[in-house]
């Protein structure tokens, strides 16, 4: 037994942080924000991943990268989530749509995207949720429809909740090629560029903040054979794998700790002190980052043993967003009336506070919803018997 | 990186459940309140796995193996002090009211003040209590018989009294699942009902995420045992709060018949309150916590508390 992440993965996180110091400047709080600064900060940051070959640290050798452990790819998404990811949007073409298309692009695929990614050239969205289509997914009615003239699909139909799809450029896109005796049947994953004619995105405001959620309007939108990702109808499968990468998730847990760790220089600084109720939810707070923490670990071993356990994903992720929500909490009971202001209006930590508590009301939404995570909890101990 | 522990705690483990199985389960500690010889023999189990022999401090191996085997215990409620068998009759105590499980059991106790890390001789004073909450809490009397024991042992109980609570928590859960599969109301299972199923997933998570701790906590101590007193501190906050959600949620959804002493879950909710209030409470502890954070800090990705 041994809860030492080992040398290697102590290294890099040492890397990483110098190069985050150096790179990113005090404040930032990610790329999504209405200063074009920002975008520019994560772009930038990036390419200098990129230079130094760790951008793709976790990618496979034949694909560019260095092959990193299972526990290298966690201190990434660790340090990453916890200084508010500075490589912006790019987060989900390293994490999911490049090994997706490892796995299922066809060679001219894997040409071009995987060497687009790998060079911090381009940001992705993923279009996958629908009005009528949110935790139940298969139930999309987005289509792709034959073209008249035989040449590929013509798309028709509506994305939402789709991140950073104003500054994408390109969109994995699920959409139905035919209707089979199943719901899962008949999806086919493209990978579609959003400079292509019939495309609208109209942001949608939200207490998140720009670039977080979006709606896509595909009209007659065209695409072709060799935009898609597996095969014709095979989509879910391609989908089902995707996912498989995000089965440990945000490390929240990171972020939340970095921020108790700030609060208290904060304050150290200050001459400030907790009351005595706020300082024992600060020690709640300090415990649940810590379980959220070894219960993604444990979803990281049996990844890398081969032997995940869905429940246990499940749970990691109920402990992970639910951490997060009270971590939230417990700052704003810190901060009190401060919690009003934000990084304009004098927030303390640059605003970092006020910020976490928006974005963390969202958390057991993402990527799957809790209420979705407690049935697969239950369903597993009740021995599928529900 | 390996969260596992060892194969050769697991067999201990494995072995106490075997024993404390022959010996009757649940049904050990239901008997030991009205007969006395019970305990005796649960004791003398102890000895016989080879739980004297175990040294927690000093082999990080024992001190996994006597995890699982404490974890074992809190599964039947053993009538028998585990924790303190694994750590030569060593306790944390309140010195100011001190009160020990089983504390009328062995002739000597060591315990360790938590407020203070002081280390005092104790002897029962008096008989158990004999109470529905309390059957076998014992008032204690302090002595001036030098202990000569290393109060780091207290740290040590205090991880091993969370791995008895695990044990707790994780029968609370299979007794509760095993009556929701089979309890029909309304024409169908009560595990039907999606009310029912996210009070076993709210409780399934947090047990996992205490037996993560127990492991974590456990490896803490064979690394580091003075700043360790954190870690304990941490670990028997979190073990209060779930084992206190949990046991009241699988007594739920057990009805009625969950305060009824054939059924376990009644046996395992009396029996496990020493655990929860003895030396104290969660909210002390909590201050106790947070004292040793701002000596000890807090091992993570980010400083905490003294070590910045």
């Amino acid at each position: 037994m041994d809860f030492d992440l080992g040398d290697r993965a102590a290294q890099l996180r040492t890397t990483l942080r110098s190069m985050i110091e150096r790179e990113v400047p005090a404040g930032f709080l990610g790329a999504f924000t209405n200063d074009p600064n920002d975008l520019a900060v994560t772009q930038r940051f990036c390419k200098r991943l990129a230079e130094d070959n760790l951008l793709t640290w976790a990618w496979p050798v034949e694909y560019g990268g260095r092959g990193g452990s299972m526990w290298d790819q966690t201190v990434i998404r660790e340090e990453m989530w916890a200084h508010h990811e500075p490589r912006g949007a790019q987060y989900m073409g390293l994490n999911w749509v490049g090994p997706a298309v490892m796995a299922f692009g066809t060679d001219e695929q894997k040409a071009f995207h995987l060497t687009a990614i790998g060079a911090g050239d381009v940001i992705w969205c993923q279009g996958f949720s629908e009005p009528d289509a949110g935790s139940d997914l298969a139930s999309l009615k987005t289509r792709a429809d034959a073209a008249p003239d035989g040449n590929g699909w013509r798309i028709n139909g509506q994305k939402i909740w789709t991140s950073y799809a104003e500054m994408a450029q390109f969109c994995v896109l699920a959409a139905r090629t035919s209707t089979g005796a199943r719901k899962h049947e008949g999806i086919t994953l493209f990978l579609l560029p959003m400079d292509r004619a019939g495309i609208t995105v109209q942001p949608i405001k939200s207490m998140l903040g720009r670039h977080h959620l979006n709606e896509v309007f595909f009209e007659g939108v065209e695409v072709y054979e060799n935009e898609v990702l597996g095969a014709v109808g095979d989509g879910w499968r391609v989908i089902r794998h995707a996912l498989t990468f995000e089965r440990v998730g945000i490390a929240r847990y990171a972020r939340c700790e970095r921020l108790l760790s700030l609060l208290e220089s904060e304050l150290a600084a200050s001459g400030e002190e907790m009351s005595a109720n706020v300082r024992a939810l600060f020690m709640r707070a300090l415990i649940h980052t810590r379980v959220a923490r070894l219960l993604a670990y444990r979803v990281v071993h049996q990844q890398e043993i081969g032997a995940l356990s869905d429940a246990d994903a499940s749970a990691a992720r109920i402990a992970v967003t639910q951490c997060d929500q009270f971590v939230a909490e417990m700052l704003f009971q810190a901060i009190e009336s401060d919690s009003l202001r934000d990084a304009k209006s004098g927030a303390p930590i640059y605003g970092a506070i006020e910020d976490h508590w928006r974005y963390a009301q969202a958390a057991t939404i993402a990527s799957g919803t809790i209420e979705i995570q407690r049935q697969l909890v239950a369903r597993a101990a009740l021995g599928g018997s529900r | 990186m390996n969260p596992v522990p060892p194969d050769e705690a697991i067999a201990f483990g494995d072995a106490a459940r075997s024993a404390f199985e022959s010996l009757g389960g649940v049904d050990l500690a239901r008997s030991a309140e009205t007969d006395g010889d019970v305990r005796q023999r649960a004791l003398t189990t102890l000895e016989r796995l080879g739980v004297p022999d175990l040294d927690v401090l000093g082999d990080a191996d024992s001190l996994a193996a006597a995890v699982e085997l404490c974890r074992e215990a809190g599964r039947v409620v053993l009538p028998a002090p585990a924790a303190a068998m694994c750590t030569g009759g060593v306790v944390a105590i309140d010195a100011t009211t001190p009160v020990v499980d089983h504390g009328d059991l062995l002739p000597e106790w060591a315990g360790v003040d938590v407020a203070t890390g002081v280390v005092t001789a104790y002897v029962a004073d008096g008989s158990r209590f004999a109470s529905r909450l309390g059957p076998f809490a014992t008032a204690m009397k302090a002595t001036d018989r030098a202990t000569g024991v290393d109060s780091h042992l207290g740290t040590a109980w205090m991880v091993l009294s969370g791995a008895v609570l695990l044990g707790v928590v994780d029968r609370a859960i299979e007794l509760a699942l095993d009556h929701v599969r089979n309890r029909e109301q309304f024409g169908q299972k009560i595990s039907e009902f999606q009310a029912v199923q996210f009070q076993i997933a709210d409780a399934v998570t947090a047990a996992k995420g205490l037996r993560e701790l127990v492991n974590f906590t456990a490896w803490r101590v064979s690394i580091d045992i003075d700043a360790s007193i954190s870690d304990a501190m941490a670990l028997r906050v979190y073990a209060l709060d779930t084992a206190r959600a949990v046991l009241r949620t699988t007594q739920q959804l057990h009805g009625a018949s969950g305060m009824c002493d054939e059924y376990d879950i009644s046996i395992l909710v009396r029996h496990a309150q020493p655990y929860l209030r003895l030396p104290f409470g969660v909210e002390r502890t909590v201050d106790v916590l947070d004292a040793a954070v701002r000596t000890h800090g807090f091992a993570g990705l980010f400083p905490h508390g003294g070590r910045r």
